[in-house]
Formats: C-alpha cells, structure tokens, sequence
C-alpha cells in the first residue's frame, strides 16, 4: 500500500490546511481474505448546490455543516469572534472543566510524532496527513501563539507560528475536529502525556459555545431536542409508553415470559439508564435486559420522565454547556426517583458521561451513586443467579470494547468473564481491552448520517475495525458459519451497523453483531431457545 | 573573561532558571479543579487490575470498598519513562535513538553538577574530581551525539520535518554546542578545575577562569534562562499531565476539598456568545437552565 503525499516543509504542511485533498480509495488500509479485491468508491462529492451553501474540510467531506458566509464581512465577523473565544478557552472562569489539561496539552507537546501510528483513522488513511494526530492540535497551537500570545507576531517563522488566521482556516480546523473520534489510542502513547483528543473535543468545544457551530446530529438533533422533547431521538413519553407495550407483547411471543416493564417505581435499587436509540433500533436489547433483571430478582425501574428516559449525553462530544445540562437532568430524575443508585445500560459514553465525568459536577444534594451494567450483569452471571447454558452460544464470537468504557474508564474484565462463562467460541480481537481500535463511530460519529459523512465514516474511520473483526473470524469466515460481534454499546451498534453493511459482511462472511445481554438472554435455560435472531438489521 | 562576572551569572542563572519553573509549574498547580479525564490503564491500580488496564469502577458498589492505591506501580512506571524512556522506544524506535542518548546525556550533566556544587561546598569522597570528569565527558558526549542525531532526524525524516519549526533546529544547536563545550571542558581544564575556580570565585579571590569554560558557562546559563519557557519543561509537565490527569481518579466524597472547589467553579461566570448558552450568568445557573426559553434552541 502506497501512503497519502506528505509534506516535504513547514510551508508546505500548511497547504493541507487549505488545499483540497480527497480520501485516495487506493491508499486505504488493505483488508484480508475474503476481501483482497474489494474495491472502495471514491468518496462522492457534495453537489454544486450543497456546495453553495455548507463549506467543506480539507477532505471534501461535511460533517460540521458550517454555512457558507453571506459576504466577506460575515467572514470577518466570524474569524474575530473565533478570536474571542479562543481567548475565553484559557480562561478559568468559562473553561474551568478543562482548563488543566489544556494547558498540559498545549505547551508541551514535542512533536516527536509517536502518538501518528497509534491513530486508526491516520493509518487507515493511508497516513493522510490532515489525519494526523497532532495536525489539527499543532494548528490551534500556532494560532493561540500568533494571536494570543504577547510577542506571537514576532518573527513568526521562525518561532513556526506560521499559520495565517482566516475563514478557510477555521473551516478546515472545525471540520478536522470531526475527523478524530477522540478515541484516545493517540494519548496513551504519548510520552508527554499530551492529549490530542482533547484538544480536539476543545475545538469542538470552542466552535460551539462561541460561535454556534456543531454537528447538527450533536446540537440541534441532538442535545437541543433531548433537552426539548426527551430525547434525541424524537420520542416523547406517549410514545415511549407505546414502545414498552410493544416490548412486552414481543417478549412474551419470543420468550414465553410475562414481563411488566417497570416504570418510575419510587425507592428501586436500581433506575435503568438506556440510551433511548435501543427502544427504536435494537428493542430486543431493552427486552433482554428486562428478562435477565427481573429474572434475577433485581429491584429496577425505567423513568418516564422528559430525559430521564434517555442516558444520551452529546454534549460529551462537544459542549461543556449542553452536557451539564443534561448530567444534571439525569440526576435531578434519579434523585426524585428516591432510587438507591443508578445503572448505565450498554452504551458508551453515557457511561462516561453519568460516571466519571459527572462526578466532578453533580453537586451533594443532587448525587445518586451509578454503577455499570457490566458489573451488575457480571456478578449475575458469574454467580449464577440466572440459569444459563452456553451451548445455545455455540458460534464463534468476537467482542468490541467500546472505547468510553474501556480506555477512559478501566471497565475491561466484567464483560470478558461473562462472555468466558456463556460463549464457548469467544475469541479476542487484537489489539483489545484498552488498547483497542475505536470503531469508528465514535464522538458522535455514528449518528451522523448526512452530506458524505457517512461514506467517510464507513471507508476510513471504521477500516481499521473491520479489518480486526475479519482476522477474529479468520478461521472461520465462510459465510455458512454464523458468526456474532458482541458490541456492548449503542453507538458502536449503529457503527457496526454500517460497517457490515457497507463491506456486506453478512453476505461475504456471515458476520453478524448485537449487544451483550442478548447473548446472556440467549443461553438462559428459562427462555426458550434462539434469542439472537440470525438476520441482518 | 574575568572571574567577577562568574558569581553573578550563576546567581542570575539560577534564579532565572528557578523563578521561571516555579511559574511554569505554578501555573499548572493553581488552575482550578477539572472534569475528570482519566486514561487507563492508571499505573497506581494494584495488581492484577492494573495488568489489563482495570479500575475500581471494575468492583460492584465501587464506592463502598477501600481504595488501593499501589505507589510502586506509580513508580516504576516513572521510573521505566525516566530512565529508559520506554514509551518512545516502544513506539517510536527511530527517535529514541537520539532521544535515549541525549536525556542520559542530560541526566549525567546534572548529576556532574550536582557534584560540582558538594565538591564547591567542600564535599569529597565520592566527588573525585576524576569522577565529575567523566560524568562531564559521558554526559556531553551523549548530549552532542543526540542533539546531532535528533537535529538529523528532524531534518531529514518526512514525519518529523514538517513539524520542526527553525527554533527548535536553532535549540538543538544550541544544546550540542553547550554538549561540546562540556567535553571540551571536561578534557581541556578536569572537572577538579572548575570546582576550584568556583570555590575560588565564593571565597572572594581573582580566578582566570579559561575561555572554554567561560563559554560553557556562558551558553548552559543561557539555555537554561531559556528552558523554562519552552515546551522542555516537559520534564516536570509531565508530573502534571499524568498525577492530575490521566491517572487522577479520585471519585468526589461530601465535604472533600474537591466538594469545595467544585462548589467554587460553579458560581464563575459564563460569557460564551453562542445563543444557546445564555450568558451572563454563572455556571450553576446556565447549566440548571434549558438552552430554548429565549432563543428557541437555536445556537
Ligand atoms: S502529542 Fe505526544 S506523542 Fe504526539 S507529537 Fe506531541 S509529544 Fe509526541
Ligand atoms: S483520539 Fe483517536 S481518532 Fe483522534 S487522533 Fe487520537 S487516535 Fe486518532
């Protein structure tokens, strides 16, 4: 595989920034057996009328949405209010929840470049190098030392401070801050200890809060319409009330079992936090997860309150504003709830979003003590207080390690003892646990389903994955052989989703995926047989 | 160069050089407590957690059980990083072999000078002066032939050189000239030498202090009046970067001093301009308000 061109200079690094350089299909990673002769599609280019109205990065690719300034005046307008709250980025008052680490990242960064190989999306790339991790960091940091610096227009050359401030610029740095999935595989190899997903989810951050501009599935789709209507997804209370009658209808025909999801039952030990993208995608996930609680005799409930219902917290991606709002609307709910503690069902970042991140911002009087899924499900199986057996899971297996759960939060093991304990053929990807890759989707990414985002999510941001999910099931990858990729979060789903179909996996390969509790529900003796459905969705 | 000069610049030197880290550091401890942004694996959870990259969020009622924190697996991660400068030759082969020679170059430059103060002091044993020659001569040795490779490497590889402003071709220079004069001292005049003409220098008395040696001085004070205000104050960033951001993982309890400080960033004010972040108010109130009651939603 030839790479993507790179910069011979300093002056010409800066071309990448401006110039147009599409995604080469030539150069993306190549992928094994039964794929050697797979051909990509170029990435198709937004047309004439799109590109009137929606500016797009350096890659030809819209995922911010940015609207093409009326005149230059606007232009203008925006390059000095982007000045603006640069300077407000590096202040405590109005970025006191990163300000620290920032700092750290910004002024000691010594690129050396050992964090480029680590980044699936530059490698998968074919080393494009406005993938490269430090590429979009190494712009900001130019422009704070030119513009915010005392002295920074002194002798700018040779200080490397040689980016010149404009609305292309800008454009192109927004854009790129939505071509990293802030997965971190970068920053755990630093040496420094610099983050450049951080500074990425910065710049999101920047672009939000000051100037209004995100990527719509984040902002206006997303957190705005949670806040708004309940949830990002559209669903209101009436409608959710429809969608559990439904689940319970569909347990029973599946199951045989008669399940009453439980809704805002005061002092339960537990508030389930589902992102509410189950309910409408993957409902037989919010019903395994119903047949394995209440079978094992845990004391749950759902919440039907506006945002209660929905562990989705976007504003992880890409505003601090947006996601304390709606941090503190979740426990505002657990605690009217009166509930003893709160358990994040199988999604990523809301996991990261109502544990770690959340607990240096709920106040005393608001706090309910939150506990993963995984764990809960795993003292379940592992002690065998559901009956199981694990040679209904007598298919080979693989599983995702979603990167919210494992490498931001060190949950790794409770999954990987219960897939030991139901699925005989469970195999590793390599690398995994905290060193492995993003699928692709993450930050947000997996929502994005407009402009050609989502054809560059599926060639390059998702390469990498799919190519360990193929040498998983190398020995085994005819499609006779069912095979099952256990992805324990909503957002990789919906990545995997595409994925597959994309590389028409299914067909190929008999490559299937789905979460984790329907393979518990799949092998326990009180269900009747053949839980996970063999079908494509 | 006469020896009158010598005392002042080596108090200028110094306290540059102290004033300036203690500022950079200063302002790393003082800023306010952050969101928590861990990254695993966290080198202070016991064994065997640690091995796969595990944290206390692993445990059922995390909160409820004792927290273990194992202070050996911090250190012998930091000292793997300091001596072996393992992530880089682990991830990045190529460089570490300039790296690795230039920081053992570094670290026996302090070392000797650490030397050269107990010697001044009147320490002897075991400050032989053959011994801070050698240190001298291995530590300047090693420092020019890494500042050289390095300053090829980033000359010449295509990941490096598009990232290699001037300046930091100009500091590596700077630093094999300063690695040069080292050796050159070390060989020239003996390690003995110097500590005699800075003994001799404290005491008040007038000391030919010889043109290499005031060279060397001359360009170790200026590089390190400059150091910290560039980015090679990574040495002591890097305590930072990883006590209080990846590996700080300490959960919020009732009544902590983080409780407190938390309680103080959400009274700061908040002026970001996008419409739906109400301005103008402080952070409790712009986080307790919904973005759509005057601006419909719309940023
Ligand atoms: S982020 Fe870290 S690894 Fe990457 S170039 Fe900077 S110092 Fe090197
Ligand atoms: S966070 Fe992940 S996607 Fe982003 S630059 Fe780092 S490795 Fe690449």
């Amino acid at each position: 595989m030839e790479n993507a061109p790179r910069p011979a200079s300093r002056e010409e690094l800066n071309r990448f920034l401006t110039e147009h350089e599409g995604v080469d299909p030539r150069r993306l990673v190549p992928l094994p057996f039964p794929y050697e002769d797979w051909e990509d599609a170029p990435i198709p280019e937004l047309s004439e009328d799109k590109r009137s109205r929606i500016e797009v990065g350096p890659d030809g690719v819209a995922a911010a949405q940015i609207k093409v300034p009326a005149d230059d005046e606007e232009r203008d307008r925006r390059v000095a209010a982007f000045l603006e709250g640069l300077a407000k980025l590096f202040t405590k008052e109005n970025n006191w929840t990163f300000l620290q680490p920032l700092m750290l990242s910004m002024e000691n960064c010594v690129k050396c470049q050992t964090c480029a190989e680590a980044c699936p999306i530059y490698t998968g790339s074919g080393r494009m190098e406005a993938y490269r991790p430090t590429f979009r960091a190494e712009v900001l940091r130019k422009i704070v030392n030119r513009y915010l610096k005392p002295g920074g227009r002194i002798l700018p050359g040779l200080r490397g401070n040689d980016v010149e401030l404009s609305w292309d610029v800008l454009v192109s740095l927004a854009e790129l801050s939505y071509r990293c999935t802030l997965c971190r595989r970068c920053a755990q190899t630093c040496p420094v200890g610099v983050d450049n997903a951080l500074i990425t989810r910065e710049i999101r951050k920047l672009f939000s809060q000051e100037l209004g501009i995100a990527m719509p599935e984040l902002h206006e789709t997303g957190t705005i319409k949670q806040l708004t209507v309940g949830s990002s997804t559209g669903l209101n209370p009436a409608g959710l009330a429809d969608i559990m009658e439904f689940a319970e209808e569909d347990i029973q025909e599946k199951t045989g079992l008669d399940i009453t999801m439980p809704f805002d039952v005061e002092g339960a030990e537990y508030l389930v936090m589902h992102n509410a993208g189950e309910f409408l995608s993957w409902p037989e996930n919010l019903q395994a997860f119903a047949i394995i609680l209440e079978l094992a005799g845990v004391s749950w409930t759902l919440s039907s309150e506006l945002v209660g219902y929905d562990s989705v917290n976007y504003g992880l991606f890409y505003d601090d504003v947006q996601y304390s709002r709606i941090a503190l609307k979740h426990y505002e709910v657990a605690r009217k709830l009166g509930v003893r503690k709160m358990m994040v069902g199988e999604c990523g970042h809301a996991h990261k979003a109502l544990m770690p991140i959340a607990d240096r911002l709920i106040p005393e009087q608001l706090r309910v003590r939150t506990e993963s899924c995984l764990v809960v499900l795993e003292d379940i199986v592992v002690n065998e207080k559901i009956l199981l057996d694990p040679s209904r899971n007598d298919f080979p297996v693989t599983l995702h390690d979603p990167c919210n759960i494992t490498r931001s939060m060190g949950i790794v093991e409770p999954q990987r003892k219960i897939l030991r304990k139901i699925a005989p053929r469970f195999r590793e990807m390599e690398p995994h646990g905290v060193h492995n890759y993003c699928c692709g989707g993450g930050s947000g990414f997996a929502i994005c389903q407009s402009m050609n985002f989502p054809d560059w999510r599926t060639r390059v941001s998702g390469r990498l994955k799919f190519r360990q999910i193929l040498e998983a099931f190398s020995d085994c990858i005819e499609p006779e052989t069912p095979k099952y990729v256990c992805a324990p979060c909503s957002n990789c789903k919906g990545q995997m989703r595409d994925l597959l179909n994309y590389y028409e996996a299914w067909d190929r390969c008999g490559i299937l995926y789905g979460g984790l509790v329907e393979l518990i529900v799949n092998a326990m003796v009180d269900v009747r047989e053949g839980f996970v459905e063999w079908e494509m969705h | 160069m006469t020896s009158t000069l010598v005392l002042p610049w080596v108090a200028l030197v110094l306290v540059v050089f102290v004033a300036g880290s203690i500022w950079r550091a200063w302002r790393y401890a003082r800023a306010p407590m952050h969101l928590r942004w861990d990254l695993y694996p966290v080198a202070h959870e016991p064994a065997p957690r640690r091995d796969h990259g595990g944290s206390y969020l692993e445990e059922r009622e995390w909160w409820t059980r004792p927290r273990e924190r194992s202070l050996l697996g911090e250190a012998v991660f930091m000292a793997e990083e300091i001596l072996f400068l393992k992530g880089v030759r682990a991830n990045n082969r190529r460089l570490w072999w300039g790296s690795f020679p230039f920081h053992w170059g570094l670290y026996l430059l302090v070392l000797t000078t650490v030397g050269i103060f107990l010697g001044v002091a009147g320490w002897r044993l075991p400050l032989d002066s053959g011994l801070l020659s050698l240190g001298a001569l291995t530590g300047g040795g090693l420092v020019l032939a890494g500042s050289v490779i390095l300053l090829v490497l980033r000359s010449t590889d295509p990941k490096l050189r598009p990232y290699t402003a001037p300046v930091d071709r100009l500091n590596l220079l700077f630093l094999a000239l300063f690695g040069a004069l080292c050796v050159g001292v070390a060989v020239r005049y003996g390690l003995g030498h110097v500590v005699t003409v800075l003994s001799g220098v404290l005491r008040g008395h007038e000391v030919r202090v010889g043109r290499l040696l005031a060279a060397q001085m001359a360009v170790g004070g200026l590089f390190l009046m400059y150091m910290p205000f560039t980015r090679m104050v990574h040495f002591f960033a890097k305590y930072f970067t990883y006590h209080d951001v990846r590996w700080d993982d300490t959960p919020m309890e009732p009544g902590s001093p983080l409780a407190d400080r938390l309680a103080a960033a959400l009274n700061y004010g908040v002026d970001w301009s996008a419409g739906h972040v109400r301005t103008g108010k402080t952070w409790a109130e712009v986080a307790t308000t919904l973005p759509d009651e005057e601006k419909g939603g719309k940023a």
